[in-house]
């Protein structure tokens, strides 16, 4: 992770695999390059599937392991995540989600 | 100045549907010949706890074929293999017709009903093997 200032930016949410924290079309305000925090939703970036590089993804920290950090998805009906990718490298979480943007201002 | 700070707007994915990238046909398959296999067994049985239990599994099964074909047709066939294979869409249409309730294997304990269906997943399968093929 790059240390510094932290930059702030938006993420959009495609998909369901963090219902019901986070629904499709939600805005997440997130801090760039900053420290990860256990428990709290991230921006990783996942490694390449079968089919070549996955998105960048909002996924759930769980906990450090010894090659990175645990990602889950808050919908276990749907989505990947470690317990199909194994940990995310620490260079792969690129942000924090700090809070989500009120679902009346989601811009159209 | 401000750029420092702000970061460009970006989508992030909190999908399913198998990014994992797994869709094979044989889903579709393997239901539609349990399918087949309930119309065979009810033809010679005439217990009526078994045909009501043969009935309901047999309405499931079908549900999932029509399911499997819907993801390969919403997640796995991309723009570029509908226009390179222009009958899909109509594929994928008569073979979820053929595992419904209007004439389709949910309706009827036909066995040639359920080999119409395998056919039609068959040739949905024949397309998915050649967009492999790269």
């Amino acid at each position: 992770m790059m240390r510094g200032l932290p930059r702030i930016g938006v993420a959009v949410v495609r998909g369901r695999s963090m219902e019901p924290t986070y629904a499709e079309g939600d805005s997440l305000l997130v801090a760039y390059g900053v420290r990860p925090v256990p428990g709290r939703a991230h921006v990783i970036r996942l490694p390449d599937g079968p089919d070549g590089p996955r998105p960048i993804a909002v996924k759930r920290l769980t906990r450090r392991e010894r090659d990175g950090w645990w990602a889950e998805r808050d919908n276990p009906a749907e989505g990947v995540d470690s317990w199909l990718v194994g940990a995310i490298p620490e260079h792969d979480v690129l942000a924090r989600v700090l809070l989500r943007l009120p679902r009346s201002l989601r811009a159209r | 100045m401000l750029r420092r700070f702000l970061a460009p707007t970006i989508e992030v994915s909190a999908h399913c549907d198998l990014p994992c990238g797994v869709y094979d046909p044989a889903q579709a398959r393997i239901e539609a010949q349990s399918v087949k296999a309930i119309c065979e067994k009810v033809a010679d049985n005439d217990d009526p706890d078994f045909r009501i239990r043969a009935a309901i599994i047999k309405e499931q099964r079908s549900e999932l074929v029509k399911h499997h074909l819907w993801v390969l047709w919403t997640d796995y066939f991309k723009p570029p293999h509908f226009e390179k294979f222009p009958q899909l869409h109509t594929l994928v249409n008569e073979a979820t017709k053929l595992a419904g309730g209007g004439g389709g294997t949910k309706a009827t304990f036909d066995v040639a009903k359920a080999d119409e269906l395998l056919g039609k997943i068959d040739e949905i399968a024949a397309i998915f093997a050649e967009t492999k093929k790269s």
